[in-house]
């Protein structure tokens, strides 16, 4: 029986130990090679199945209790799709949609400490039980006169709790990803500094109104209008948004061409942001979206943002075009800012894996080597699975103790990863624009 | 309103303010009450009709908290819509949002109390009373809601239950330093939630009704 346990658990350990530390190499497939590794794992033994489905229910459950920063980052893992379980997945997917509500007392207790008045007093309508569970808190209809409002509001003391919070997931991420403690640190830091952002509903109504100003133009895209006299540290009042969420959207059939509309203004939203404005809404899980009457999309959530420093931006970007022109000294450099290699690596340890990043991220360019391209298109991401195998079965990845990749990659990588994935799910064929420094000659 | 009465309610309210305005200032009880209706330029006598030591204006304090916030409670077009839970819920916000109003002087007398079950100071006695009649009302309701599962013996005592977390509440939020009182907010709702999960019907009372059966028919 013990042997048989350690079979079980050693087999997932070394191998996860080489795809999460993929990840943390700051490769956009992270995720993706994991998906690999998550199927080989889950298929050949049902018994496996189920103890990974026992294991999610638990720590579903504790971290459902505890809202928060918590069933964040479980969001945070369901949204990488593919870097966990089937089983897992599934449950963190539930985390997604729903949270046990928040009694409306405290609501109404809420709103008298910002607003001197109660809901009832500030709308027309207010809906006593919330229609939809954001991640730290709940969602309630509301109507004015005319008007339909979306009132988002925050669970109590969510900020003070992010930090202990995260502690306790640390375990569950330790042993679900198989990082080793001091690399998992480095992101948890960067993590912890997101998620103190998004307790801040403020800030997130302050970054709502830029980039919905700075996105305004893009054909086909929406966003709520912000009050900001109706909200505050911990609530955001905004338009209601009518429409389908992904999942429901798809579920109805839509045209290619209606797809790929979609996916195009997705495309041309993340291609702006990243670009232009060089700070991007980093949390595309498809929760935030909702697709509106004539195929147009609605973005929902601000909360997370990330600003991408200018330098890791060009050497992150230059590793993507696609003739790599740059002298090898100047690459040298790109790997050492990007944290892929660093002084403590041999010679031969560094070419090699200049080598082997070089190869992953012309692959994972791939979208902006060519004019238009298909998310459909599996074989593409049969072809990152191989790539991702590959390294998996190296010596050179297993011997490896460091972290690989800069923190600033973590949400990069999120954020491009989530993209990646939502347009294949959409099934879209994207004109993939880009600024015309990254286009190939 | 007569003359007569309105006097009475600001010399109730005078000696009331009187005395936190002493605790707060000078971080105890006036040496005597004599010393005291001085300072308020009241007789003595004025004092004694009132009230009969400083215990027992302790003890109106506590209770006109509690007024106030049954007031403001039932003030609320939506309270009446309560469930049960709701209304327990309800209570202990407002009722916290009345005992922040008066924080410094709780925490002056009360910061150091341990107020453990047994040793409750007996000031307490007429909120506590009052808070009893409230609790029963929503036991009861709860009971013809079947919210509450009436159980024999127990269903009788889930005020003093009740009591116990309200205690509770008090002390955490002595105690608590989060930004709003925030982790206060939290622990309301959770061990709320948690009381009348224990209360509503559940695998228990089936598990002790068929105990019974299997009694009764061996």
């Amino acid at each position: 029986m013990t042997e048989k346990l350690n079979e079980q658990q050693s087999i997932p350990v070394t191998k996860v130990q080489r795809a999460a530390k993929f990840i943390s190499t700051g490769a956009k497939v992270g995720g993706n090679y994991m998906k690999h590794y998550a199927k080989k794992v889950v298929n050949p033994s049902m018994n496996k199945d189920e103890l990974h489905r026992n294991n999610a229910t638990d720590i579903y459950d504790s971290l459902s209790e505890l809202k928060g920063s918590a069933l964040k980052v479980a969001q945070m893992m369901a949204m990488d799709k593919n870097m966990l379980p089937r089983a897992y997945q599934d449950k963190f997917t539930m985390a997604q949609y729903s949270a046990p509500p928040l009694s409306y007392p405290l609501v109404v207790k809420t709103f008298n400490q910002y607003f001197k008045q109660g809901p009832e007093s500030l709308f027309d309508t207010f809906t006593t039980s919330a229609v939809n569970a954001a991640s730290i808190g709940q969602v309630h209809k509301a109507t004015k006169g005319d008007k339909v409002f979306a009132v988002k509001i925050q669970y109590p003391g969510v900020a003070s709790s992010v930090r202990s919070d995260l502690k306790l997931v640390k375990p569950f991420a330790l042993r679900l990803l198989n990082m080793n403690e001091r690399e998992l640190d480095n992101y948890m830091d960067e993590v912890e500094g997101k998620l103190l952002e998004e307790t801040d509903y403020q800030l997130e109504v302050i970054r709502s109104k830029e980039i919905s100003e700075a996105c305004g133009h893009i054909e086909g895209l929406n966003f709520p209008k912000y009050y900001e006299e109706m909200s505050s540290a911990r609530v955001i009042t905004m338009d209601w948004m009518e429409g389908k969420h992904l999942k429901e959207w798809l579920e109805t059939n839509p045209t290619q061409e209606a797809r790929d509309r979609v996916g195009q203004t997705l495309w041309d939203f993340y291609d702006h942001q990243v670009h232009s404005l060089k700070q991007v809404h980093a949390d595309p899980h498809p929760g935030n979206f909702i697709i509106q009457g004539e195929n147009e999309l609605a973005v929902i959530d601000f909360g997370c943002v990330k600003v991408i420093p200018e330098d890791f931006y060009s050497g992150y970007f230059s590793l993507i075009k696609k003739d790599l022109l740059i002298q090898e000294e100047e690459l040298d450099q790109i790997f050492y800012d990007l944290e892929f290699i660093s002084d403590r690596d041999s010679p031969t340890e560094k070419s090699y894996f200049k080598n082997t990043f070089k190869e992953m991220i012309s692959l994972l360019g791939k979208p902006f080597h060519v004019e238009t391209f298909d998310f459909a298109d599996d074989d593409y991401f049969q072809m990152i699975f191989a790539l991702g195998d590959k390294i998996s079965n190296d010596k050179m990845f297993r011997k490896s103790k460091q972290a690989r990749g800069s923190r600033h990659g973590l949400y990069i990588n999120r954020t491009y990863f989530g993209l990646y994935n939502l347009l294949n799910q959409l099934q879209a064929n994207i004109k993939t624009t880009k600024p015309d420094w990254l286009r190939s000659r | 309103m007569t003359e007569k009465t309105k006097n009475q309610q600001t010399d109730d309210s005078k000696i009331i303010e009187g005395y936190i305005n002493h605790v707060l200032e000078t971080g105890h009880e006036p040496a005597s009450v004599f010393k005291f209706a001085k300072d308020l330029k009241m007789k003595e006598a004025t004092f004694y009709e009132y009230f009969t030591s400083f215990d027992a204006v302790k003890k109106a304090v506590w209770e006109l908290i509690f007024d106030n916030t049954v007031h403001s409670l039932e003030s609320q077009e939506v309270y009446k819509t309560y469930t049960s839970r709701e209304k327990l819920l309800g209570f202990l916000f407002t009722w916290i949002e009345e005992l922040k109003e008066r924080r410094s002087y709780l925490l002056a007398v009360y910061g150091d109390v341990p107020l453990k079950d047994r040793s409750f100071p007996s000031e307490l006695k007429g909120f506590k009373l009052k808070f009893k009649d409230f609790a029963n009302s929503i036991v009861n309701e709860g009971k013809e809601t079947e919210e509450i599962a009436e159980r024999p013996y127990l269903t009788d005592k889930y005020h003093e239950a009740m009591w116990l977390q309200v205690m509770f509440v008090f002390r955490f939020w002595l105690k608590d330093d989060s930004p709003g009182f925030e982790k206060t907010d939290a622990a309301i709702e959770k061990s709320v939630n948690l009381a009348f999960d224990l209360m509503g019907k559940s695998a228990v009372d089936s598990f002790v009704d068929f105990a019974k059966f299997l009694f009764q028919s061996k």
